[in-house]
């Protein structure tokens, strides 16, 4: 007798969702450096490792939100499934209103959640990272601290990451109980290769398991 | 009523990958007139999980086979029942805190949920903690299903050395069983396939060739047979997990 079953359909009948939102800093200061434009580069660099995996392609989920203008918040687009992820196109200009991103991406989190509860929809811890080059122009105190809570209340996974020497990293740090990073020069293509790693790692965790993330030595910058 | 039982265990490209040893197990021991099966998924949090979870299946049916024989487990209402499950669990808890602390280790370090099912053509019941699937489907396509528990996100579960532990025991009662009927326990690796979408039953276009060819396999051929199924590449795209499937069928 044959040991191989024949015509079993294998095929992924779940719908687990990793979330991820990511808060781009698009000030006026962004345009130095072409540091905008390497974010822009970046972004797609993201998108091909979101899609090159299977299992990620069809488990993330993005969300961009943009900061800049007079005081704009912007969600660009949609929440997509990370297999159509399609980047924006980022444009720099004007003020930094980081706290009000922050807040909108808080919110959006949560919303996501009722959504994909509401759909029967289970899913990962989601991971929001956000991008500044400089410092808040609203007020961001109480943004900061709900970040805090959220996180302590294992709402959300934040990452904070400061861009080039302006950046001030004390302030981005207080949105995060780890604190922040600095990107070291303008490692973009490296930062988002890490990003869609680490969204393999949550979307393939196992159950009751700890996410180790891949140490942050390809982009962030050595403290001294 | 004869049964046939099939079981494997496979492990996740995750684990292969790291060389960690697979931290499914399962165990089935033939009663009279039925069976007992018990599946358990190790936490990948915990360093002994896989030790955990290959103790717990075995102490677990092997115990419940014994406890069976107590007149209690005819009351309907399953208040009898529970509290014989919650025994066997509470000793098997005892004997795993016992042989951690003989390592020096703690019973978090053995952490494993734990699905398992007693059944004759009298009944039974299904009884779970944290993850996995017990899924009891009869001939006419009748389904009783012990869903898996988890906390807000996926990745987080209860286990059965949890503190909490008794709490999060469920029990499902299995009914009247007749030839034809399939009984199956299997981790969570193995649900995102072996499950159908509305999470009510088996998927069918997976379930049905396998039980087909299980009737009339031997227990070794069918058991390789279905390690090959759960360890078909296909599966690689779908979980990283470990697999385990066990499958019961009334003939």
């Amino acid at each position: 007798m044959s040991n191989v079953i024949p015509d079993v359909a294998l095929i992924d009948n779940s719908d687990e969702r990793a979330p991820l939102v990511l808060v781009l800093d698009c000030s006026g200061s962004m345009l130095d450096d072409g540091k905008v434009d390497l974010l822009n580069e970046g972004l797609k660099t993201l998108e091909s490792e979101l899609k090159n995996d299977p299992i990620t392609a069809r488990c993330g989920r993005v969300l961009v939100i943009s900061f800049g203008g007079d005081n704009n918040v912007e969600i660009m687009g949609d929440w997509t499934d990370a297999m159509d992820f399609t980047p924006p196109k980022l444009v720099a200009g004007g003020l930094t209103p980081l706290g009000t991103a922050m807040k909108c991406a808080l919110d959006e989190v949560e919303a996501q959640k009722v959504q994909m509860r509401g759909a029967g929809v289970s899913y990962k811890r989601p991971i929001i990272m956000l991008l500044s080059d400089g410092e808040p122009t609203d007020d961001w105190q109480d943004v900061a601290a709900d970040c805090k809570s959220a996180e302590a209340a294992h709402k959300v996974n934040i990452m904070a990451i400061g861009i080039g020497g302006q950046a001030n990293r004390q302030i981005l740090g207080a949105f995060s109980a780890k604190g922040a990073l600095n990107l070291s020069g303008l490692k973009f293509k490296e930062l988002f290769i890490w990003l869609s790693r680490s969204i393999q790692a949550v979307s393939r965790a196992t159950t009751g398991g700890t996410v180790q993330l891949n140490p942050v030595d390809s982009w962030a910058q050595v403290q001294t | 009523m004869e049964w046939k039982v099939f079981l494997a265990c496979a492990a996740g490209a995750h684990h292969r990958a790291s060389a960690v040893p697979c931290q499914d197990a399962g165990h089935y021991q033939a009663i009279e007139g039925g069976v007992i099966g018990v599946v358990c998924d190790g936490a990948g949090s915990a360093n002994q999980g896989h030790a955990g979870a290959q103790f717990l299946a075995q102490q677990v049916c092997m115990e419940i086979a014994r406890a069976r024989k107590d007149e209690r487990w005819q009351d309907g209402d399953g208040v009898a029942a529970r509290a014989l499950v919650l025994a066997v669990l509470q000793g098997a808890r005892n004997q795993l805190l016992e042989n951690a602390l003989a390592q020096e280790l703690s019973l978090r370090d053995f952490a494993c949920t734990l699905v398992g099912c007693i059944a004759t053509a009298a009944g039974g019941y299904f009884f779970h903690i944290g993850d996995g699937f017990g899924i009891c489907r009869q001939e006419t396509g009748q389904t009783v299903l012990s869903r898996p528990e988890n906390g807000e996100y996926a990745e987080e579960t209860y286990f059965v050395t949890d503190e909490t532990w008794q709490e999060h025991l469920r029990l499902t009662p299995i009914p009247l069983l007749t030839r034809g009927a399939v009984i199956g326990l299997m981790s969570d690796g193995t649900a995102p396939f072996a499950v159908d979408r509305q999470r009510t039953g088996f998927f069918g276009p997976f379930i049905d060739p396998v039980v087909n060819f299980l009737r009339d396999a031997s227990e070794l051929d069918g058991n390789r047979a279905l390690l090959g199924v759960l360890d078909d590449e296909k599966t690689l795209s779908i979980t990283a997990d470990d697999k385990t499937l066990l499958l019961a069928l009334a003939g």
